[in-house]
């Protein structure tokens, strides 16, 4: 049980992780970001094929995987927001579109022929891969009967100490002001001087880039790095993490991640591994009947 | 997932309704001088099932290049194609689909996975179209296609060794070295090929008396699988059955290793690739499981083969490309005898499905001959991982 609970607590903070990124995004635009799976996707795909393709420390490779995550926040808001944005288009139009553009992001690395940058994809035909053994210094320490794996172990951390960042700089600095001012009502923070677009802009960037760093983390923790792992493994999961915790917050989205990862285990060991997938969405439908703002919203405005 | 499926069930709908069928008139000729033998192969090149499909296709390829450059099919030359199904099913019969009713192909081969040649193994029955399966493994294959219809399908074959025959032979062999008395299976519950492993596993631990303590079912496409593993280790079993493919297994043995369990790791068909080898290294070091084909064997058809594959790839074949080059072998041989026309279609590939039935000769498999079940009846060979992306040879079971 014990080793369970530790592996609860891994997955739990790729989840918050991913999850605040998520909750970030709509907790400004009110806007479901579906491409933040792909972005996940991106970063650890990216930081494969240069540590392998180009031959990069891990370190520079996860900067650069960080930063084009970053890039492709500013993407989804120029591409599939701002134009609709412009229009005054429904909320559903820039969720379908997101939903497009994260179609799109998984195709681009699915094509990854010999030759090409993510040409790792089909070396030998290993269409799921993992950081060559030596990349990452990755010491296995046994405890009593609990195995602790360093890139696992790092990863809690490493979530903790960036989401505790996250939430000062929301709460106490003017950037943090100005991006609950446009969460609030946008229309009042442009007549009061504030650039809007600028701000959203800033959202979907630090929202990528904690996206692409949770891609990361976990494509070293669980060795599993393929086009789909955003897809199959946090895009539907990430969502049930923002319900728990409370739509558009931050603290929630942190709290829920663990929970879900606790939920999921607890499931296994309780009633087996059929019910992991399902237990977590009875949790989530749950939470929906008898706490629809999760365990952390406010019945309505301050957000995030 | 749902969406894509959603979405490709509507395009395979519309093009199901927009093709129509074939046919042609009659003429008689021995020589086929001039012609082309038009074969299509279907296979997963990307997707889980890319760890085997391009071996497949290596293989494959390698024939139709030997044979094309040796005179052809009494003359005829094959143009193979190479179609890949992303490892999806409802893209698998598409692809089928496309290969039967628009490319006109006179045979096919594949589909790689199980869990897809349900789809389309019954639309080739149904169009009557000869399909030799080449890495399906799995319950229901040959000759019942139609599951549960037990009605023999008579245009689907297969080289490739089922596991209703590898996972026992497996099992006994490594019960009767060491005797285990406990083992966890660790099942993929949403993929066909694991979970009729799986089935095949629970059905044959009892002969050997080992208790199988639990069996621990996962959805293919989770990446973390620790828990599930945590779960299996923590009871302690002398042996882990893993029925998975892709790069299931080699995550299972891996995490396994790294919580300190130290027993004997069993599989399937999923084990019998050099890249499965590789990404467990170390871990699946002694990891066994029953093969088709071995690299090692030095009777002629074989040696032959890894020769002129290694002078083609610059790297050493695996059973998968041993079964896709014999299957090219078998097509054609089978071409040879049966007198086609090139003008009647439907009637060449209902001459070339009788020919297959007959076909008698020698391939890196061994001596190779259908069963009248459509089935590959063969030697079977245990093999273990090295733990540097090899095998070596530990039995060799004669088939009784």
């Amino acid at each position: 049980m014990d080793q369970q609970i530790l592996n609860a607590i891994f997955i739990g903070s790729i989840y918050a992780l991913f999850a605040v990124g998520y909750t970030l995004v709509f907790g400004v635009l009110d806007i479901l970001n579906l491409a933040h799976s792909a972005v996940f996707m991106l970063g650890a795909a990216i930081t494969y094929s240069l540590v392998v393709n180009r031959g990069q420390s891990f370190w520079i490779a996860c900067i650069l995987g960080i930063a084009a995550s970053a890039v492709m926040g500013l993407v989804i808001e120029h591409v599939c927001l701002r134009p609709l944005r412009r229009r005054k288009a429904p909320p559903i139009a820039a969720l379908i579109s997101t939903i497009g553009l994260a179609l799109i992001i998984v195709a681009a690395v699915e094509q990854g022929q010999p030759g090409t940058f993510f040409s790792w994809l089909w070396v030998d035909g290993a269409n799921s891969v993992a950081f060559p053994a030596g990349t990452i210094p990755n010491p296995t320490w046994h405890v009593g009967d609990l195995t602790l794996e360093a890139s696992k172990v790092a990863i809690i951390p490493i979530s903790i100490i960036l989401m505790l960042v996250l939430g000062y700089v929301i709460r106490y600095t003017q950037v943090g002001r100005g991006l609950r001012a446009v969460a609030e009502n946008p229309r009042a923070a442009r007549l009061m001087g504030l650039d809007v677009d600028r701000m959203i802009s800033l959202t979907l960037v630090i929202s990528s880039a904690l996206g692409g760093l949770a891609g990361i983390l976990f494509g070293v923790a669980l060795g599993d790095i393929s086009p789909y792992i955003g897809r199959d493994n946090v895009e539907v999961r990430g969502l049930a993490v923002i319900v728990l915790g409370g739509m558009g917050s931050i603290p929630g989205a942190v709290v829920g991640g663990y929970l879900l990862g606790m939920i999921e285990v607890l499931a296994l060991v309780v009633l087996g591994s059929n019910a992991r997938g399902g237990v977590a969405f009875a949790a989530l439908f749950l939470m929906l009947v008898l706490r629809p703002q999760g365990l952390f919203g406010a019945q309505l405005r301050e957000r995030i | 997932m749902k969406r894509l499926h959603l979405v490709t069930w509507l395009a395979a709908a519309v093009f199901v309704a927009a093709c129509g069928s074939t046919g042609g008139g009659s003429s008689n000729t021995s020589s086929y001088a001039g012609k082309t033998i038009k074969l299509g192969a279907i296979l997963s090149i990307t997707g889980a099932g890319g760890v085997y499909g391009p071996q497949s296709r290596d293989g494959a390829n390698l024939a139709v290049k030997q044979i094309n450059s040796s005179g052809g099919v009494n003359g005829a030359q094959i143009a193979l194609t190479i179609n890949d199904d992303a490892s999806d099913k409802a893209q698998s019969a598409q692809v089928a689909q496309k290969l039967i009713q628009e490319e006109q192909d006179l045979a096919l081969l594949g589909p790689t996975l199980s869990n897809s040649a349900v789809a389309v193994h019954p639309l080739a029955e149904t169009l009557k179209t000869p399909i030799l399966a080449v890495s399906t493994t799995g319950i229901n294959i040959v000759p019942n296609c139609n599951a549960p219809s037990t009605v023999p399908c008579k245009y689907v074959f297969r080289d490739s060794l089922g596991e209703e025959t590898a996972i026992p032979d497996n099992i006994k062999s490594y019960a009767a070295d060491s005797h285990p008395s406990t083992g966890v299976l660790l099942v993929a519950q949403d993929d066909k090929f694991s979970s009729d492993g799986g089935t095949i596993v629970q059905n044959t631990v009892g002969q050997y008396n080992i208790q199988l303590l639990k069996t621990i079912k996962f959805n293919k496409a989770e990446a973390d699988l620790s828990p599930y593993v945590t779960q299996a280790v923590q009871l302690k079993p002398d042996v882990i059955f893993i029925t998975s493919l892709g790069g299931i297994p080699a995550k299972i043995m891996t995490e396994a290793r790294k919580q300190g369990w130290t027993g004997q790791f069993l599989g399937g068909n999923g084990f019998n690739t050099a890249t499965v080898s590789k990404q467990a290294a170390d871990a699946g070091k002694g990891a066994r499981s029953a093969s088709a084909w071995y690299l090692g064997n030095n009777f002629a058809s074989n040696a032959d083969f890894v020769t002129a594959y290694r002078a083609e790839y610059n790297k050493d074949p695996d059973q998968f490309a041993a079964q896709g080059y014999a299957a090219i072998k078998i097509l054609a041989d089978a071409a040879k005898r049966a007198n086609l026309t090139f003008s009647d279609l439907a009637g060449d590939r209902d001459k070339q499905r009788a020919a297959m039935e007959s076909v008698n000769i020698q391939t890196p498999l061994g001596p190779f001959q259908f069963t009248s079940a459509h089935d590959v009846k063969q030697t079977v060979w245990v093999i273990a991982m090295d733990g540097v992306g090899g095998f070596t040879l530990v039995h060799q079971i004669n088939p009784s």
